[in-house]
């Protein structure tokens, strides 16, 4: 059997179940760094989800939904005391604040690849300054904090808990209706372990608020098609109201 | 009738952080998925800290959602099923419902529209239907009911290594049935 036949029959039991518990975690795992094995499992999940067709719904308990929310914005103060440590953050939680309630009901992000942060109408007067997103590894693990200033137009990125895998890169990329459907590279985070600054001169502001950021998991020396081709790690603005 | 539309708007809505739009799309999609991870765990309480855990997850991974992939309904229902499995795979709960009790539950008011999905459905029949009988059968207890190679072994009186071949033959011949 070759390796591309074994990783189809990895990915096709992954997504029946049948894998013993530690090789399934292990698909898991190496789902986030493999973008080959991601791409079987995805394939998979469509040829057999029509079968979803054969779960019948049952309603669950009425109240379930509040323990839902309840646990999401437990998890939101979460991320917030995670990233407290890091310089700054308190007067950009002041200013993130007052940026979201006036951005609440602001138009829905295009969807994409990646994904992110900083939707607001550009109708709505904002204050110009530092914006902050939170980029997830996990459910609650931030993996990079993400700030940027709109009056210089400079970003910074800091990592929280990443790690580089051997031989890959971590690599910006920024999408909006301005630039078109297919996202642009920022560039590498060369170094993960400490913060990097990069300067988006380039971009108009407006543009920059209401642009969707990325960061995915590339080969060294970046992405080799000019798009993003690993897994990406996908940002939201962290809640702020306690 | 909620269409496929509205529970994209719906969760992108959610992506803002607009808790009222995810409280919406909850009430549109969590009978299906408590469908799926009932029918998986076979144990009420436990299904629903499970579905409580899928739609924290759900909240958070909105921006992963690609439409043009997978349908919402189709990308929700993968995240419920995971879980699900996760859940089993490590230790399947005391059963405390049986299906034909499930079945009784069963909530007929569909809230969303599943009709898109019906050629597929179709297809997948189909091929199954070309599986030899046994086969067809682990495919579908595996799938729907999150059955392990251990459970369909003894159900089926062969070694566990059988059944990997099986289950392998099988698949493979689905995909080469689906034609992709």
């Amino acid at each position: 059997m070759t390796d591309r036949e074994d990783i189809d029959m990895l990915a096709a039991e992954y997504v029946l179940g049948t894998l013993e518990p530690a090789q399934r975690q292990s698909v898991a795992a190496r789902r986030e760094r493999e973008p080959e094995i991601d791409a079987a499992i995805t394939d998979w999940e469509m040829r057999l989800s029509p079968l979803n067709a054969q779960y019948d719904a049952v309603s669950p308990s009425r109240d379930l939904f509040a323990s839902i929310r309840s646990r999401i914005e437990t998890a939101g103060q979460n991320v917030s005391a995670n990233i407290a440590s890091l310089s700054e953050v308190a007067s950009l939680k002041r200013r993130v604040k007052m940026w979201r309630s006036g951005a609440l009901g602001a138009g829905a992000i295009a969807a994409s690849l990646i994904i992110a942060v900083l939707a607001t109408d550009i109708a709505t007067p904002v204050q110009d300054g530092p914006f902050v997103a939170v980029f997830h590894r996990d459910d609650t693990q931030p993996a990079f904090v993400m700030t940027i200033d709109l009056d210089t137009r400079a970003v910074t990125i800091r990592p929280v808990e990443a790690s580089v895998p051997e031989g890959k890169t971590y690599q910006l990329w920024i999408k909006s209706d301005q630039s078109g459907a297919v996202p642009q590279s920022l560039g590498l985070l060369q170094n993960a372990s400490v913060a990097t600054t990069k300067n988006l001169g380039q971009f108009d502001p407006a543009m920059l608020r209401t642009a969707t950021f990325g960061i995915s998991l590339e080969p060294e020396g970046g992405s080799p098609t000019g798009q993003p081709t690993g897994p990406a790690i996908h940002g939201r603005l962290i809640s702020v109201e306690h | 009738m909620t269409t496929t539309r509205d529970l994209e708007k719906l969760l992108g809505q959610s992506i803002n952080g607009d808790m009222d739009a995810f409280e919406r799309l909850y009430h549109a999609t969590s009978a299906k998925l408590f469908g799926v991870v009932l029918r998986i765990l076979k144990n009420r309480a436990q299904s629903e800290d499970a579905l409580q855990d899928i739609y924290v997850r759900i909240w958070q991974k909105a921006g992963d959602f690609q439409p043009g992939r997978a349908s919402i309904i189709t990308w929700m229902a993968t995240i419920a099923r995971n879980r699900a499995i996760d859940i089993v795979r490590r230790q399947r709960p005391e059963s405390d419902i049986e299906d034909a009790e499930i079945e009784i539950l069963v909530s007929h008011d569909t809230v969303f529209d599943e009709v898109v999905l019906a050629d597929e459905v179709r297809q997948l029949e189909y091929c199954l239907d070309g599986l030899e009988d046994d086969r067809q059968q682990i495919v579908r207890l595996a799938y729907l009911e999150g059955w392990s190679r251990a459970e369909l072994a003894e159900r089926f009186a062969q070694p566990v290594g059988t059944i990997k071949t099986w289950l392998h033959r099988s698949l493979r011949q689905l995909k080469e049935c689906l034609g992709s």
